[in-house]
């Protein structure tokens, strides 16, 4: 795609204006060299040619190809006089769309390897947050409906001193214990709310009220198992389209840092 | 000419936009292991578009449908207009379903260099509107809409094999996002697109998904309403593609209300009756249907259900004209926009012919044009990207779009989301899930529903009501029929979604065909909350839940409904010679709408007409009963 690009005739053109004006903020000269200068050499005839021929089907003229040409010098002037004449100056369409090639040109200069498993694997460890698997819980809960929290723990004093849970337990179409269970799978079940809550749950006794949007829940956990670094094997995918998309952010800010360094930026209102 | 500079311009905008992909993995869903029954309801939208859809991008949407699927799997980011986006709860699967018609062609328009359009004057002003200002950019997309509705496009962009090479390179580097993304078990990415019929305005889309990952679709590419408005032409597409590569694909029916009675008409496109082929292929094609989504709900209106009191739920403004509001829409068409009058359209048909075009499930999804697929009242990102969270007018304003008249901001639904009972999160078990019906739709809460049908349930059954719904009867979207003359039984519950509301009341729906030929409709209070005090009027009518609403505050109070409604019901006036479909819709106590929390959150004034407070739903696929023959 970026050679399929490369051979636009426009962006050769474009290419040429950006150099004009990566020489004007660089020197700060306000002076072009070739300034006066245009030349029409051989690529740019064959390109000229070959737009003809795909808008007409056939080859131009010797005294088509002439005005073609003409055309491109009138054009180029007209172009330079009009950038002399600051023309191109707060008109929101020139500026958009330079800013559109910029960006894109700064993309494409530096596309995006594949990734390595070293790299992927130090993309991990740089972020140890996002990818650890999540603590695992082995738990039973009672659903005591929708009581006050003080109710609640009442009861669950009395499931603690012996009471049978069917004194208390609502129904409700929830498993009455999950294994190994992750807290989005907790979740998925119960309400992030409930999920969040096991955390500081002290295991082997009915413990809570542990609230869920249901209401309240008694809860004994039996087992946890605490989260723990996940191999790259585990989530390989997850981690490339993190990686990739991150990678993609960051070459953008880092092609406008290297710009936004040479300028002296102010902003009313902003220290 | 016009034509190869519009395919010039197009290609170098592409190449604009091009970046290397990395190929998705070998196919892991070997390692999915499928459950028994379908144990689980996995959430989805099969609707959602991104700036590859010629109106989204015109709309200002900038975001890609890499974003749309990060959003979807609940990783925050920046919507078009700045702010931060991300779902509390992540969604489980995705169809990114773009305009098949001149698909990615606004943004090539936008992003082709000046020059290849300069003798395209038409195209040209269209580029200068869109770089211009964003008021530029709505105006081109209301002129296309508009354009698209009137038939008066211009060639270069309505020819199929002009945007042929075009669309092919694009699909091409969508699937292998889409494969990127999809991870069989966690998360399924589906390929697909919208077919967007709109003869004179009256919505026919269709959104169209792909069982199979895109590298088993060889030169399959999105079939356009341009080739043809006839949706019997993209029947005969998916049935080419099946054939071709051993495929299998689905389509759709979307946003029937503003179809002006043509989604679900007793004749064909070309106006000629329904025949034999028609019902068959359209009952094989189209097994579900969208029932709710943000540009309103289409399963009932009150001028076709006078005795339902809840018949009214995102009717308003959608009701009045057609999509395009280039039509006004009678009372007399709406029999034709709406699911429940279809449903019972096609009792009849399966009497006048012997099978039943609309035998369909139902399925909620957003329709949203901003790539978020965002169906909560509070953390709605509306419609398009001009009605973004952070647009304070966005609930007030007209959504006058080129001809569109009498829709305000407020009309639109933050809804709704697709829910489907399969056996593992992928492709394959969410799709066959699909073709079968298990499915159902909400307006946004994730309740969980589950409705089984047989004749051999008792009361009992409702204590282990997944075991016995699977053993001794059908699921939703299933077919009862013998019975020996006995009424079929039902296994119901509703599970509150733990994030939202409480429930006020399972009813079920009953359609059938009386003795004279002609389809009757019922509504049955069958469960609800504090029954200990609300009971049954001697007219089957049930007291109104408390409203509990904090208009000020945007909150409700849970205790006032049910957490959990379990039932066992038996049809009470069944007739055993009476084809008939029963299906389940759950209301959730009153809660807030979304310009509630604009309200809020933007300090502004509501005026009386706003809709302010509604009662969220679920609607369940029917069970068919057909008598023995």
């Amino acid at each position: 795609m970026l050679r399929k690009f490369l051979k636009e005739p426009l962006v050769h053109f474009l290419g040429g204006a950006l150099l004009v004006f990566a020489f004007f903020w660089a020197t700060g000269s306000n002076r072009d060299p070739a300034e006066y200068t245009i030349s029409i050499d051989e690529t740019d005839i064959e390109r000229l040619k070959a737009g003809w021929v795909q808008n007409f089907r056939r080859a131009p003229t010797q005294a088509e190809l002439d005005a073609l040409i003409d055309q491109e010098i009138a054009e180029e002037i007209y172009y330079r006089e009009a950038l002399r004449l600051g023309l191109d100056k707060n008109d929101p369409v020139i500026r958009r769309r330079l800013f559109t090639k910029m960006r894109f040109v700064d993309g494409e200069d530096s596309a995006i390897p594949e990734p390595t498993d070293a790299l992927l694997q130090q993309w991990m460890d740089e972020n140890p947050g996002k990818y650890a698997l999540p603590s695992l819980y082995d738990f039973e809960q009672i659903y005591l409906g929708q009581i006050s929290v003080a109710d609640a723990r009442d009861r669950i004093d009395q499931l603690n001193d012996g009471t049978p849970p069917s004194a208390f337990a609502q129904p409700l179409s929830r498993p009455g214990a999950l294994a190994r269970a992750s807290s989005a799978e907790i979740g998925r079940q119960f309400g992030d709310r409930f999920a969040e809550q096991l955390e500081k749950l002290e295991p082997g006794v009915w413990s809570g009220p542990v609230i869920s949007g249901f209401g309240a829940h008694a809860v004994r956990i039996s087992a946890k198992v605490p989260g723990q670094k996940a191999d790259l094997a585990d989530v390989r995918q997850q981690v490339v389209n993190d990686w990739r998309a991150t990678r993609l952010a960051k070459q953008k800010e880092e092609a406008l840092a290297a710009y936004r360094t040479q300028y002296e930026v102010t902003v009313a209102g902003r220290p | 000419m016009r034509k190869s500079l519009m395919l010039a311009a197009c290609t170098a905008a592409l190449a604009l936009s091009g970046c290397s992909k990395i190929n998705g993995d070998e196919d892991r869903s070997a390692e999915v292991v499928n459950t028994e029954y379908p144990e689980q309801v996995f959430w989805g939208d099969t609707h959602l578009h991104t700036d590859n859809s010629i109106d989204a991008f015109g709309f200002g949407n900038r975001l890609d449908a890499e974003n749309a699927l990060r959003f979807a799997r609940g990783e925050e980011v920046t919507a078009t207009k700045g702010s931060k986006a991300r779902l509390s709860r992540p969604l489980d699967f995705l169809v990114i379903a773009d305009h098949s018609d001149a698909m990615g062609a606004t943004k090539a328009i936008m992003e082709a260099p000046r020059f290849a359009l300069l003798a395209n004057k038409f195209l040209l002003r269209w580029h200068d509107m869109m770089n211009e200002s964003d008021e530029g950019s709505m105006r081109v997309t209301a002129e296309l809409i508009d354009g698209a509705a009137k038939g008066t496009l211009p060639a270069s962009l309505t020819d199929p094999e002009e945007s042929r090479e075009r669309t092919a390179d694009l699909w091409k580097k969508h699937g292998a996002t889409v494969d990127q993304y999809n991870e069989p078990g966690k998360f399924t990415a589906f390929m697909g697109f919208e077919y967007t019929s709109m003869p004179d305005g009256d919505n026919l889309h269709r959104v169209v998904m792909f069982r199979d990952s895109p590298d088993k679709m060889g030169d399959t590419i999105p079939y356009g309403a341009l080739g043809s408005q006839d949706p019997e032409k993209l029947w005969a597409y998916m049935a080419a593609y099946e054939q071709k590569t051993g495929g299998k694909v689905l389509a759709i029916p979307h946003n029937s209300n503003v179809s002006n009675g043509r989604m679900f008409a007793m004749n064909k496109f070309d106006g000629s009756p329904i025949d034999a082929a028609y019902v068959k292929t359209r009952a094989l094609r189209e097994p579900i249907v969208e029932v709710t989504q943000i540009k309103g709900d289409s399963e009932t209106h009150p001028f076709l259900s006078p005795n339902d009191e809840f018949a009214n739920f995102g009717v308003a403004g959608w009701d009045k004209c057609n999509l395009s509001c280039t039509r006004d829409m009678a009372p007399e068409t709406y029999a034709g926009s709406y699911a429940r009058e279809a449903l019972k359209r096609g009792l009849e048909l399966t009497l006048a012919i012997g099978a039943n075009p609309f035998k369909f499930g139902m399925i909620g999804s957003t329709d949203s044009h901003t790539s978020l697929a965002t169906a909560d009242e509070n953390n709605f990102f509306g419609k398009h990207s001009g009605n973004e969270a952070n647009n304070s007018a966005r609930g007030l304003d007209p959504q006058n779009l080129g001809t569109r008249e009498g829709r305000f901001g407020w009309h639109y639904l933050a809804s709704g989301y697709a829910a489907v009972w399969a056996t593992s999160n992928t492709r394959e078990a969410i799709f066959d899930a699909m073709m079968r019906r298990e499915v159902y739709a909400t307006t946004g809460p994730r309740m969980q529903v589950r409705f089984f049908g047989g004749f051999d349930f008792s009361a009992d059954d409702t204590a282990d009501l997944v075991k016995a719904g699977y053993t001794k009867g059908v699921p939703m979207g299933g077919d009862l029929t013998g019975g020996d003359g006995e009424a079929p039984k039902f296994l119901i519950s509703a599970l509150m979604d733990p994030e939202s509301a409480s429930l006020d009341r399972i009813q079920v729906i009953k359609g059938w065909v009386d003795a004279t030929g002609k389809s009757q409709e019922k509504v049955y209070n069958v469960s609800w909350s504090d029954a200990g005090t609300r009971k049954l009027g001697a007219d089957g009518k049930l007291s109104p839940v408390p409203n509990t609403v904090d208009l000020a505050k945007g909150t409700w109070d849970n205790a006032t409904g049910a957490p959990e409604l379990v039932t066992f019901w038996q049809d009470p006036d069944f007739d055993a010679a009476q084809n008939a479909f029963y299906y389940v819709r759950v209301l959730e106590i009153p809660t807030p709408t979304w310009p509630v929390y604009d309200a809020m959150k933007f300090n502004l004034k509501l005026p009386d007409d706003v809709i302010k407070i509604q009662q969220e739903r679920a609607y369940s696929s029917p069970i068919w009963y057909t008598p023995k023959a």
